[in-house]
């Protein structure tokens, strides 16, 4: 079951870079019909991930977000979730180019440091935990994603405020679909996040430990929830242009990227992965 | 038999020249019908576009059938023929197909990649369908010039990007607003460049065009041409608080709009972005408006810059649309070649041959009681049967051969007898076949070889096989015989009842 997952993660792997050369073809050649390719390659990829994961839990008995491997393709999988559903709910087209990199990205770190699946400690086995990991990581590929589109945001913006026009106009998704992007993916990605802290929370609260609220990482992400909120907030209630709207997805993604990657693994008292 | 093309186009005549040589519908038919009556073609479809008038005829005699396609267009512009000589061009056979698949890939184009031609493309191919002047070759010679027409569309990106400023403009726009849908469109100045900007805008979905001018009276007129509302010039900040994307072209020797200006108004608009596009010369936009966050500023040199970019990726994209044409040419040329009577003669022998020996094998239980002579006698009274049957049309095709309309013929037997199906089509042992006609019914070295035929297998090795056969590995060639394009083309008989020069 566990050799099966593999295989299977290994396909949808080749699927995502196969509608990654689809994206990049697409966007010399200015084919529309090869960007439908890529997307359904990435719809396939993600249906073949999703079937990995399956098998992957199924031969750990549990859900499977424990360990480097296992949590970082789970990320992987969720951004390629998000993306999926902007691209079919929003149609805001030609972000796949830089959304799948994201997805081949985490996926090559998660085969790198491939391992047989563990044994979860006792204070792991619960709904709230199952329920926490899985709003986080819908959360941190929503937001990822808002990120990704805040950096092309300011990239473009930049360039067509310059003049320099080459390499933008007509490759590049329009200003506008940006921000739409960023807001949306935003607007996903924030109740996830609130979801997520609250079964933290209320997990921590269980066990009760004593000053949780001064870890690092919990403020961190209290940080990250403000951010975001402001976000919301700026574009709701007082029309906030793209730029400041970008800015704030740029450093909401750069506290989740500390939280993921440093403060979970490395500087969190409690927050442990079951080893 | 030949496809002729002669004309003129934007690349050897003037446009005064090209203006007397535009032939309408009615016309264009005239030319046709003349040059069928009076020039010996077969068949004949004149195209007439602002850029070129050409004239593609279906002739056996090359030079008359461009003599006479020459006199007949300065006949019809009024000039002498002396003046038309020096710009016409001619091609013949292979390269006028493949002139007119460039045309339709609009790789002759003023502007490569441009749409309209398709459209005129089929255009004069429908008025000399209706009319009566195309035949079996022209009706798939044009058919497929469209299908090339559209394959490099879909295919290659050579129309994907505009080449004229105005267009350049609407790109700018969609960069930064994306759809242009509901977007506010404020027009500085009545010029022309303006009009032509915002009618491009409006055709991309700009919903409100305001048109502001120092002279309102200029301003209504241009509002009233491109479906838009004039506005009062003095209020200027007010419309820029509104709009979305501001084209200036006034003939203004200072700046009409500076950066206070829009400083001012950009306090109103909550950081939503505005799009400036100056098109004057000198400019009418200050440049400092760059300079303000949320303001996009461009001039005319950007906008030639775009166009000159796009231009530049229209000529990469143009290679793979020359590729398409050479492939589709290719197609076009094992079509033309099929036409030809001897491979026609050779299929028909061998199709009949064809079943006449698996009528025998069906046979060969029940014959199980005859002796070895009477089976000889058998195999000489089918084989005769065969033999008289086909003599008179093959004697008939091959007298038809010399004259021009022979193809008509072989059109007419492939499609009776559907020797353009999936086999035993293209018989290559021609010279086998025409040996046969003359066999009588001891000639069993023929009998025998026909038999691989008739099994469905026609062998490589069949002795004089090699050289002009056509290729039967090309079935797509084949499947849609010429008879089926006659057949659609003859369809529409009312149309042709119905048809007004004058419409056209």
């Amino acid at each position: 079951m566990e050799q099966a997952s593999a295989i299977v993660l290994w396909i949808a792997f080749l699927l995502y870079c196969g509608s990654f050369a689809m994206f990049l073809v697409a966007l010399f050649a200015r084919h529309e019909g090869l960007e439908r390719v890529g997307l359904w390659l990435v719809a396939g990829g993600w249906t073949l991930q999703t079937a990995a994961l399956v098998l992957r839990g199924t031969a750990a008995g549990r859900v499977p977000v424990v360990g480097a491997y296992e949590s970082l393709s789970a990320v992987a999988w969720s951004v390629a979730l998000v993306y999926l559903a902007l691209e079919f709910i929003t149609r805001v087209k030609a972000i796949g180019l830089y959304v799948v990199p994201v997805v081949i990205g985490l996926l090559v770190a998660a085969l790198t440091e491939y391992e047989a699946p563990r044994e979860l400690m006792p204070a792991l086995r619960s709904d709230i935990v199952v329920l926490h990991v899985i709003v986080m990581l819908t959360a941190l590929g929503a937001l990822y994603v808002a990120g990704g589109a805040a950096l092309i945001y300011l990239f473009e913006e930049w360039r067509l405020k310059r003049r320099r026009l080459s390499g933008v106009l007509g490759r590049l998704p329009s200003l506008a679909t940006l921000d739409k992007l960023m807001f949306h993916a935003t607007l996903l990605g924030l109740p996830a996040l609130t979801m997520g802290m609250a079964a933290g929370v209320i997990r921590v609260e269980t066990f009760a430990v004593e000053r949780w609220w001064t870890d690092p990482m919990v403020l961190l992400s209290a940080a990250a929830w403000v951010t975001y909120a402001v976000l919301l907030w700026g574009r709701l209630r007082v029309d906030w242009g793209g730029r400041r709207v970008a800015w704030l997805a740029i450093t909401g993604l750069a506290l989740m990227l500390t939280i993921r990657f440093a403060a979970v693994p490395y500087l969190s008292a409690f927050h442990t992965y079951g080893s | 038999m030949l496809v002729v093309v002669t004309g003129i186009s934007h690349k050897t005549a003037s446009l005064e020249l090209r203006e007397k040589l535009a032939l309408d519908g009615e016309a264009a038919l005239r030319v046709g019908r003349d040059l069928m009556t009076h020039a010996g073609a077969c068949e004949a479809v004149a195209l007439s576009t602002c850029n070129r008038t050409e004239v593609y005829t279906y002739a056996s005699d090359v030079a008359a059938a461009n003599g006479a396609t020459v006199a007949c267009l300065a006949h019809e512009a009024g000039v002498p023929v002396a003046e038309l000589e020096p710009v016409v061009y001619h091609h013949a056979g292979d390269a006028a197909i493949a002139h007119l698949f460039r045309v339709a890939a609009s790789l002759d184009s003023m502007v490569v990649g441009e749409y309209q031609i398709v459209a005129q493309l089929k255009d004069a191919y429908q008025t000399a369908l209706e009319g009566g002047s195309t035949g079996p070759v022209f009706n798939r010679l044009f058919r497929r010039a469209l299908e090339v027409g559209k394959r490099v569309r879909t295919e290659t990106a050579i129309g994907a990007r505009p080449v004229s400023v105005s267009s350049a403009a609407v790109e700018l726009a969609a960069q930064v607003f994306g759809k242009l849908k509901k977007r506010t469109v404020l027009i500085v100045g009545a010029g022309e460049t303006s009009e032509l900007t915002a009618t491009h805008l409006k055709a991309h979905g700009g919903e409100r065009i305001l048109v502001t001018n120092r002279t309102y009276a200029a301003a209504e007129e241009l509002a009233r041409r491109v479906g838009g509302r004039a506005v009062p010039f003095e209020d200027l900040e007010g419309h820029l608080a509104a709009a979305d994307i501001v084209i200036s072209s006034t003939a203004a020797p200072h700046y009409v709009i500076t950066r206070e200006h829009v400083e001012r108004a950009m306090k109103h608009r909550r950081h939503r972005p505005l799009c400036f596009i100056d098109i004057a010369v000198p400019r009418d936009l200050d440049p400092g408006i760059g300079r303000i966050d949320d303001a996009f500023l461009y001039d005319i040199d950007d906008l030639r810059h775009i166009v000159e970019e796009n231009r530049h990726e229209r000529e990469k994209e143009a290679a793979k649309a020359e590729c398409i044409v050479e492939e589709e040419l290719d197609e076009m040329r094992r079509w033309l070649r099929s036409l030809e009577v001897v491979p026609t003669i050779a299929g028909l022998r061998d199709k009949v041959e064809g079943i006449r020996r698996r009528e025998l094998d069906r046979l060969a239980g029940r014959l199980g009681d005859l002796g070895e002579r009477q089976r000889e006698q058998v195999e000489i009274l089918t084989m005769s049967i065969v033999n008289k049957i086909l003599h008179t049309p093959t004697v008939r095709m091959k007298e038809a051969a010399e004259r021009d309309e022979c193809y008509l013929y072989v059109d007419a037997v492939r499609m009776l007898f559907e020797l353009d199906g999936s086999e035993a089509a293209e018989a290559e042992d021609e010279a086998a076949a025409a040996e046969d006609e003359a066999a009588g019914a001891e000639d069993e070295a023929a009998g025998a070889e026909s038999e691989a035929d008739g099994a469905g297998a026609p062998e490589e090795d069949a002795p004089g096989a090699s050289a002009p056969a056509p290729d039967r590995d090309a079935p797509g060639a084949s499947t849609r015989a010429p008879w089926q394009d006659a057949a659609r083309g003859s369809g529409p008989a009312h149309a042709r009842d119905e048809f007004e020069p004058g419409a056209a």
